[in-house]
């Protein structure tokens, strides 16, 4: 009598052209995550980001999406780990990067040029390009090759493709393709590419959609603003574990965290002592 | 030392019983020098028949010329006209430049067999004589040597030909008459000699003539007269023109120090406008660099750029790649990108290479280490970066030592020790500040005041209603200075007319009394 692992073998040899290792498991892949650096976040991600894919973090101006992009670059520098950010609209603020505990050493900073006389402004919270002449593709053009090349260079842990100041318009106008191949190779080099933008852009590419939202500043004084509220939900999660964990939610979960100011705060006292 | 040969002596042989020569040379004689040295860094060129002018114009003539040029009926102290009458004939002018720089590559490239060599070029000939005595063990016999000498030349663009010998001049001679490798073997100086003609020895126009009118044409002629009676007639000298005739010259040996200076000079024959040329010859001077660094077990640790312009400015630019290397591809890579983002302004009439040696370089990586970017690579990434956006636009942040809101300078980035720069650096991570994100240049905004309170603001779309100020936070510095700065900065919690909230850093310029909006807290 043939043993049941000789039988299964047989049986997957025969199905082999239609179902092919019919009785074997499907290996179940076990997606990295990288801590953001935020105990609220981390818990709301099960871990933190995903190591190797795209993750976006969306949300108008003064929502917490460069304090949150911070603090994970904060955490991948304090572990050695080199880091990029490709600067769309040439925002970057290395003040706050270094008083988030980013090591400015271990960033690679590209700010794209800012052509003619291109001036942002606000229109309903979103940031706008004033004029439709004056619009930011060759922006939008160096930092998506920019991006490109640093993710097939390889060896970046991180790397942020800040499109926060680009108007929602304008970014969702990247065509999938390059989101996709941006994807393949975040996941071939285990570089983790957040995406910071006003609105998701990435679409299906993305693994995790972080939507962040303003809550309320904090002020106990009333002189100081010593910090923000700001609130976090998961717009979207590509993976299996995330789907069941979601399943049966009405509404995505939600996170709440805070970003003190107080230590610039004390520094522009110092300031203004020492002025 | 005998004792120590005597091992080897008798395990082959044959050779038992033969003694070192106490001498040895080797010369190596490389024949028109100038269209050589102007051929090496143009290979396309060796196909052609191509003579060399020297001299001032109009009364310029050929001077060097290479062998396709001679079929062609070319011939050296030809003027101008005759060889411009010559169909296909390529004339190029002679450039000291280029060759001094080739004499220095083919002196550096011989003494990597002997560290004594002495220079004796002559005319429009390189020239230069090793002392290889004892280089046997090293190099194997004085045949595999010269091979091994000829295989290095070819490899550094040069066509010479050898002569070995015991005596100095004979090794001279012999290389200046003979062509492909020659080893005269002790003792028979006299016979390797005898066939020469005269004029090998460089006589003057009398005793030459005299030598003529005797009937004297070979050096075996000339060794078989009578001392005595050559002294008699043509003086003391004639005892040396005897004694190279036979072989028997002795000559004090003046080794020279040959310059290791990692430079190739080509200039154009016509100005060079199109990058791709200029690549194609930057191409094999890098081959010959990392050629020369490598036989040192260097490697490059930069490149400079030098060009002259026709414009008549000069050309500079510094390539330092993140390790030193000899990857010749990779420097390629390098230069091509460099000249591409710093394109010369005129055409090219001359191309410098010059290289600072480096130690090569090893990184060892750590088993748990996290991943960083390969140097090389991360090198060619950057300066891709540099051609998209700009050669200040990319680099590491630094925050510079100054109380002025928003400073820092970029530098260059590296990767050097993470390990130690995550050490000697930051602190942990601490919990999360607001972070400003700069609009750059700040925009102005016009603001309404209350009781010195800003209550409102609009910039050139919409208002804001300032929802909670805080401030004013007062800085200012540097006033002994034209970069002096006086503000005022406000934080601002604003609402716009369609409710959405911001916050956003607001400043007064106190010298100019201008409001602008600096950055907004995301």
């Amino acid at each position: 009598m043939p043993s049941a692992s000789a039988l299964r073998l047989q049986i997957e040899h025969t199905l082999e052209r239609r179902f092919p290792a019919a009785f074997s498991p499907v290996p179940r892949t076990i997606s990295e995550t990288a801590t953001t650096g935020i105990p609220e976040v981390d818990r709301l991600l099960d871990g933190g980001l995903p190591v190797g894919a795209i993750s976006e973090i969306t949300g108008p101006v003064s929502s917490g999406r460069t304090s949150l992009a911070l603090a994970y670059l904060a955490a991948r520098t304090h572990e050695d780990c080199v880091c990029a950010w490709v600067d769309a609209s040439d925002a970057f603020d290395s003040e706050s990067a270094a008083a988030n505990g980013v090591a400015l050493r271990q960033l690679l900073w590209v700010r794209c040029k800012n052509r003619g006389s291109q001036r942002q402004v606000l229109v309903d919270g979103v940031v706008k390009n004033p004029s439709p002449t004056d619009k930011p593709w060759a922006r939008l053009d160096q930092a998506l090759r920019a991006t490109d090349l640093l993710l097939q260079a390889g060896g970046f842990s991180a790397l942020v493709l800040d499109l926060g100041s680009t108007a929602p318009e304008h970014s969702a106008r990247i065509p999938l393709a390059t989101w996709f191949r941006f994807r393949q190779a975040a996941d071939r080099t285990r570089c983790s590419l957040l995406v910071l933008a006003q609105q998701p852009v990435a679409q299906s590419s993305a693994a995790v959609v972080l939507e962040c939202a303003h809550l309320n500043a904090q002020s106990p004084s009333q002189t100081v603003l010593a910090g923000c509220e700001y609130q976090v939900r998961t717009g979207r999660v590509a993976s299996a574990a995330k789907t069941l964990h979601l399943a049966g939610q009405r509404k995505p979960p939600g996170s709440v965290w805070s970003a003190t100011a107080a230590a610039q705060r004390s520094a522009a006292a110092q300031r203004e002592v020492s002025a | 030392m005998v004792g120590n040969c005597r091992g080897p002596e008798k395990r082959r042989g044959p050779e038992r019983g033969k003694r070192m020569s106490p001498e040895l040379y080797a010369c190596v004689y490389v024949g028109e020098f100038p269209a050589q040295a102007l051929l090496r860094l143009n290979p396309e060129l060796a196909t052609q028949p191509v003579a060399v002018l020297d001299g001032r114009p109009p009364l310029q003539t050929v001077c060097s010329l290479n062998r396709l040029a001679r079929l062609t009926g070319a011939s050296l102290g030809m003027t101008r006209l005759e060889a411009e009458s010559i169909y296909g004939l390529r004339l190029i002018a002679r450039s000291p430049e280029t060759e001094a720089a080739a004499r220095a590559v083919l002196f550096e490239s011989a003494a990597q067999f002997s560290p004594r060599l002495e220079d004796v070029s002559q005319q429009t000939a390189c020239s230069c004589v090793l002392d290889i005595a004892g280089t046997e063990r090293l190099f194997g016999p004085p045949e595999t040597l010269a091979r091994n000498l000829r295989a290095a030349l070819a490899t550094a663009g040069f066509h010479a030909s050898f002569a070995v010998s015991a005596n100095f001049h004979t090794a001279r001679l012999k290389a200046a008459a003979a062509r492909g490798i020659t080893v005269i073997p002790p003792q028979q100086e006299s016979a390797a000699l005898g066939k020469l003609p005269l004029a090998v020895l460089g006589l003057a126009e009398d005793p030459a003539e005299t030598f003529a009118i005797w009937g004297i044409r070979t050096l075996a002629e000339l060794a078989a007269l009578p001392e005595s009676d050559l002294v008699a007639r043509l003086g003391p000298q004639a005892v040396d023109w005897r004694k190279l005739a036979l072989g028997t010259h002795s000559h004090a040996f003046q080794p020279i120090e040959a310059d290791f200076s990692l430079e190739e000079f080509c200039a154009f024959e016509t100005p060079v406008e199109q990058i791709d040329s200029l690549l194609f010859i930057g191409a094999r001077m890098i081959d010959c660099l990392a050629t020369r660094a490598s036989a040192r077990a260097l490697s490059l640790a930069s490149l400079i750029v030098e060009m002259q312009l026709e414009s008549g400015h000069a050309y500079q630019r510094t390539i330092r790649p993140a390790l030193a290397t000899i990857d010749r591809k990779f420097l390629l890579k390098l230069l091509q990108l460099e000249i591409a983002a710093h394109p010369p302004q005129a055409a090219v009439l001359s191309l410098t290479l010059s290289a600072q040696a480096g130690q090569s370089s090893k990184v060892q990586l750590g088993l748990f280490a996290p991943q960083t970017p390969e140097p090389s690579r991360l090198d060619v990434t950057i300066a891709r970066l540099k051609a998209i956006a700009g050669d200040d636009r990319v680099g590491s942040p630094v925050l510079e030592d100054t109380h002025r809101p928003g400073s820092f300078r970029m530098e260059s980035f590296s990767i050097a020790n993470p390990s130690s720069a995550g050490k000697l650096g930051e602190s942990e991570p601490a919990h999360p500040r607001m972070a400003l994100r700069r609009v750059r240049p700040p925009a102005p905004v016009r603001v309404q005041l209350d009781t010195l309170r800003p209550v409102a603001f609009r910039d050139p779309e919409q208002c804001f209603k300032v929802a909670a100020a805080y401030g004013p936070w007062r800085t200012s510095g540097c006033w002994w200075s034209t970069e002096a700065w006086n503000t005022e900065e406000w934080d601002v919690l604003a609402e716009s007319s369609g409710g959405a909230s911001v916050a956003c850093l607001l400043v007064r310029d106190c010298t100019r009394n201008q409001w602008q909006l600096e950055a907004f807290y995301d």
